[in-house]
């Protein structure tokens, strides 16, 4: 053990430097996934964590309407024989338009409002800007409390006087922290006001987009009682949630977050196992007289294979280390440019579980990378140092390497099952490298095929550069897979960014309206279509609309209590706006059914294809809507696509004429005509002192979001990107290192033959330039597919080909490419060619 | 003892077969010095590498002691080497990202050797190197790296030394000073040497010398029997 011991000890002593790629390769990948999956947890823990105080509650009843005698009546039986409830509130919550009072201002804004009762919360913290706890009073007499945005959007302080609907409200105070944090996606910044005030305030007149909670706490596990009530409650609108089964539906999402993101991880790492293999590989072939040697002394091919094991796994071992330390820049890296984006309790600390599945995953990697190039000491005969027999090749299967070969695809495939958090992903994940590579290295393989045909037609330097990508060892083909592999995830993701914000263009898309009006009166809408008339110069498009649920499907309640059906809950169990028309929107084709051709003595509806698909229904079926209250049964005429490119409104229901006529309904209305902005903050306010219940949605507002988001979503993978092209430019410098000594000797002989420096390093920009333009062109060209068909077939966006992006991404992976391989060869032009053809 | 029979060695070249041993036969006793010289291609270094069991021959056997060292696995012909047989080469072949004494030490640390370090002490002594220990390879000249090569090759105290144009890569000082370093370890350690050179000069120094032509024992005379 001594001898292993000493000699890997030694080994690494000298060694160093040749493996310092392999070390980085193995820090690189092995931080991607520790920062990934660091990230991801922190964030669980951060949004997740707390879902009782996210909820304000342990569970609670909610609804779009007003509870009914009887839901209440059905609640207070199951709740009135409880022994655990301690506490009970009710609060409302809906989007709402407010504004300064103050006319000369013109500002305006979209809140969540939120009516409360006291006690409040039940459950978590809730702190005012000097971080004094809530007090109700400050809500009582129409008072606010406010986020601090709010004031940012209104240029109103605290003390000022806001509208919301027609109730006027002080604003008393701004929060610091409200219970559960600001988590998830927001219209606007959010209020509060006393909950009786809502009514009086006339919000809740148009009826849209309300929710009502009844909310408990309680003083044990509320599962059992949250059944009972979900039982009791069956084929009513109410939903009853509590905060464990939020907890583990956000616990399930973030878990599949962090499983996909190391997957990306992994892919990174797996990467660096490419670059671990080169490196492994040229080492062994680099040290094959020293094993000889070894041999020669006595020590049997196992002992020496341990030897450079444990290096390599020393090597594996410090390099993960390195990589966790990088890892945690990484996040304090995320904390100081994005902390503002983050929730305030965000922890940017690396968890000591993800470092040590880091270290292992490290460790890993070396070894099932490494395994096959190491086995070759085998075959080093000591003979060799008798004779030098490098020609000598054993053509027979060897059994012990195959074995190996099929351990390590095994090892790799449980390492992706393991990351992914299951063994199909896992599978799908390394196929899927498995093909993409296989393609890459396909496309490097023909591309350098077509460029040996070129090397007669140039220059010196270039026939020199061209006959220089063949050299042997050289690693042209991996280099090219790995720097294409890096230019082509972001390219793709670029391309794909390009082409969904051009989709969203707010500028571009004609058919997309400027303004989209909701909630209007019956009794107001001429007055609105005319003031929008003369406003716009254009006639308005009015639609009604009527709030609906589905209570039944083929006649059977929706059984919420399957725990499939509640994760769904959000998309079917919601109220919709659905509308009835005789004609089909331009946008709109019948897939299956027929529009109303076909007279019919029960209620027709046509329902949007996605949604039939979730309901699992098909034309014939019956759905039973709930519309205040009362139950109508209709018939699926017909399934709908929407074309949601030309859109202008995207209704899931769409019901015959004759139905809904007397139903309670209110009106929707959009302005196509692009107005400035300035024109656009004005209609909006006079239209919101006209009729303070309606809503405005300012669809540049809401595009400007959505790029936002785009960007934030592009930013972060090109961020992975830029990972998996260092990946390859990691694998570039080693693969230059590890050939050098050939590259030396080649310039000696070239020098001595009488070539000038500038040649020589005309021959080394030229060859890394068409390296890097190989690259870039497999890059972009894999990424323009990839980029048309995610476009088509899964986002359904027009797609359109970037010229400009294309050769700027060929420009910049060859520049890069060429800077990067040109620093790490430089020296070799400056060698003294007798030195080096002496020591050959 | 070393005893081969019949030994032949055959290897392919191209599409035809290159006899390199042709049916040598040879017993070298104990504590013997031994040349065996030729022309280049003659067989030599085959016939040293077979001896150490770094190649096998096409047929025929080759005994170390009795143990025949052609049925011999890897492992066993690892055994064998670090314990009987040290080995001198030409091109000295010393481990590059080892310092001198690391070289040293190497073969009595493959053995698990006790005292390992005191002794290479004592052998970079015994090659006058005690101030170069600390050395690299490339940091060595010729002879001393071929001086180096030598105590490694008496590091386990091996019973035979075989060595591979020990001066071949050298100028005739040095050489003469390795060729004095070998013999003069042989006569105290009672090792038997078989030395393969080309120079005739120090083959006749030998006890016996055996020249090979064509891969056959074109003559075994014992010095001074001419």
């Amino acid at each position: 053990m001594n001898f292993i011991f000493n000699l890997t000890f030694r080994e690494i002593r000298s060694s160093w430097r040749r493996l310092l790629f392999f070390f980085l390769c193995i820090a690189i990948g092995v931080g991607s996934v520790v920062a990934l999956r660091s990230l991801i947890q922190n964030l669980s823990q951060a949004v997740g964590g707390d879902t009782r105080a996210l909820m304000t509650a342990d569970f609670e009843i909610s609804s779009t309407n007003d509870f009914s005698p009887t839901d209440i009546q059905k609640i207070e039986e199951i709740i009135g024989k409880s022994t655990i409830i301690e506490a009970r509130n009710e609060a409302i919550t809906s989007a709402a338009m407010t504004r300064p009072i103050d006319d000369s201002s013109e500002t305006l804004s979209f809140v969540e409002l939120k009516g409360i009762e006291p006690p409040f919360p039940l459950v978590g913290k809730f702190t005012v800007s000097d971080g004094k706890a809530f007090d109700f009073k400050l809500l009582e007499n129409n008072g606010a409390v406010v986020s601090p945005l709010l004031l940012d959007d209104l240029k109103v302080k605290v003390g000022d006087k806001i509208k919301i609907g027609d109730g006027i409200f002080e604003i008393r105070e701004t929060f610091q922290e409200e219970p559960g944090g600001a988590s998830g996606f927001r219209l606007g910044p959010r209020v509060f006001i006393e909950k009786k005030a809502f009514d009086s305030a006339g919000i809740t007149n148009g009826g849209g987009r309300i929710r009502r909670r009844i909310l408990y706490r309680t003083s044990g596990n509320p599962t059992e009682l949250v059944k009972q009530l979900r039982e009791n409650l069956k084929g009513s609108i109410l939903t009853v949630q509590s905060y464990r089964e939020t907890q583990e539906n956000l616990g399930e999402q973030f878990t599949r977050t962090e499983n996909y993101l190391s997957l990306t991880g992994l892919l990174i790492l797996v990467l660096g196992g490419v670059g671990v293999w080169n490196v492994a590989r040229v080492f062994v072939e680099q040290k094959r007289k020293s094993v000889a040697v070894l041999k020669c002394l006595g020590a049997s091919g196992t002992r020496i294979i341990t030897v450079y094991l444990l290096q390599i796994l020393t090597l594996g071992f410090l390099g993960s280390l390195f990589g966790i330390f990088l890892a945690q820049c990484f996040l304090w890296f995320t904390q100081y440019r994005f902390a503002d984006a983050l929730p305030t309790s965000l922890s940017y600390n690396i968890n000591f579980s993800v470092a040590w599945q880091g270290i292992l995953l490290g460790g890993l990697i070396s070894l099932l990378f490494s395994a096959l190039p190491l086995l070759q000491v085998r075959n080093i005969k000591p003979r060799l140092l008798l004779h030098d027999a490098t020609g000598e090749k054993t053509r027979r299967l060897d059994w012990t390497k195959t074995i190996f070969g099929a351990v390590s695809v095994v090892g790799l495939l449980a390492l992706a099952a393991w990351q992914a958090g299951s063994l199909k992903v896992g599978a799908f994940f390394l196929v899927g490298l498995g093909l993409t590579s296989l393609f890459l290295y396909l496309a490097a393989f023909v591309l350098t095929k077509i460029l040996r045909n070129f090397r007669n037609l140039g220059s010196f330097a270039v026939s020199q550069a061209i006959n220089s990508l063949y050299r042997p060892g050289n690693q042209t083909r991996i280099i090219l897979l790995a720097v294409g592999l890096g230019a082509f995830v972001v390219l793709a993701v670029q391309s794909l960014q390009a082409n969904l914000v051009r989709e969203f263009d707010f500028t571009r898309n004609q058919t997309l309206p400027s303004l989209f009006i909701v909630d209007i009166q019956k009794s107001q809408i001429d007055e609105l279509a005319q003031i929008l008339e003369e406003k716009t110069g254009e006639a308005a498009q009015t639609l009604p609309t009527i709030r609906a649920r589905v209570a039944y499907v083929n006649g059977q309640p929706i059984d919420y209590q399957n725990r499939e059906t509640r994760q769904q809950q959000g998309q079917i169990g919601r109220e919709f706006a659905v509308t009835y028309r005789p004609n089909l929107d331009k946008n709109e084709t019948v897939i299956d059914g027929e529009w109303w051709n076909t007279p019919s003595d029960v209620p027709q509806v046509s329902v949007e294809q996605d949604m039939a698909l979730r309901l699992k229904v098909a034309v014939g079926d019956s759905l039973t809507f709930d519309i205040s209250g009362r139950k109508i049964t209709t018939q699926i005429a017909s399934i709908r696509k929407l074309d949601l490119r030309n859109t202008r409104t995207a209704f899931v229901f769409v019901f015959a004429p004759g139905v809904l006529e007397k139903a309670p309904q209110t009106f929707a209305a959009n302005v196509i005509k692009k107005l400035p902005e300035i024109e656009r903050q004005r209609l909006q306010r006079n239209l919101i002192d006209k009729f303070p219940n309606i809503q405005i949605f300012d669809v540049a507002d809401i595009v400007a979001a959505f790029q936002k988001l785009i960007n934030n979503f592009v930013l972060a993978i090109s961020f992975v990107g830029s990972f998996v092209i260092l990946s390859g430019i990691l694998i570039l410098v080693g693969s230059i290192a590890l050939t050098k000594s050939q590259r030396i000797y080649e310039n000696a002989v070239l020098k001595t033959l009488g070539a000038k420096r500038l040649t020589l390093a005309t021959i080394l920009f030229a060859e890394y330039g068409l390296l890097g333009v190989l690259a870039g062109i497999i890059g972009a060209s894999f990424a323009t597919a990839l980029s048309f068909a995610v476009s088509k077939y899964i986002f359904d966006i027009a797609w359109e080909f970037d010229l400009n992006l294309t050769l700027l991404g060929v420009l910049v992976t060859a520049v890069l490419v060429t800077i990067v391989g040109a620093l790490a060869s430089f020296d070799v032009l400056f060698r003294k060619p007798l030195q080096t053809l002496r020591s050959q | 003892m070393i005893e081969l029979k019949n030994v032949s060695k055959v290897v392919r070249s191209g599409a035809e077969d290159l006899t390199i041993l042709d049916n040598v036969s040879m017993t070298i006793p104990d504590g013997e010095f031994v040349a065996i010289t030729g022309a280049s291609g003659s067989g030599k270094s085959t016939l040293l590498g077979l001896i150490a069991g770094l190649d096998a021959p096409s047929s025929g056997g080759i005994f170390i002691d009795g143990d025949e060292v052609t049925t011999m696995g890897e492992d066993e012909l690892a055994t064998l080497r670090s314990g009987k047989i040290g080995f001198v080469f030409q091109s000295f072949h010393l481990i590059p990202s080892l310092t001198a004494f690391e070289n040293v030490l190497i073969p009595m640390e493959i053995i698990g050797m006790k005292e390992a370090k005191s002794r290479a002490g004592q052998l970079l002594v015994d090659v006058d190197l005690t101030n170069r220990g600390h050395h690299y390879p490339t940091e060595l000249s010729g002879g001393e790296q071929q001086r180096i090569a030598i105590a490694r090759a008496f590091a386990n105290n091996p019973k035979i030394l075989l060595a591979d144009e020990p001066t071949g890569n050298l100028d005739s000082k040095n050489g003469q000073h390795i060729f004095d370093l070998m013999t003069e370890l042989h006569r105290l350690n009672n090792v038997t040497l078989v030395l393969v050179t080309h120079d005739q000069a120090l083959a006749d120094k030998a006890q016996r010398q055996i020249r090979l032509k064509d891969g056959r024992v074109l003559s075994d005379e014992r010095n001074g029997e001419r």
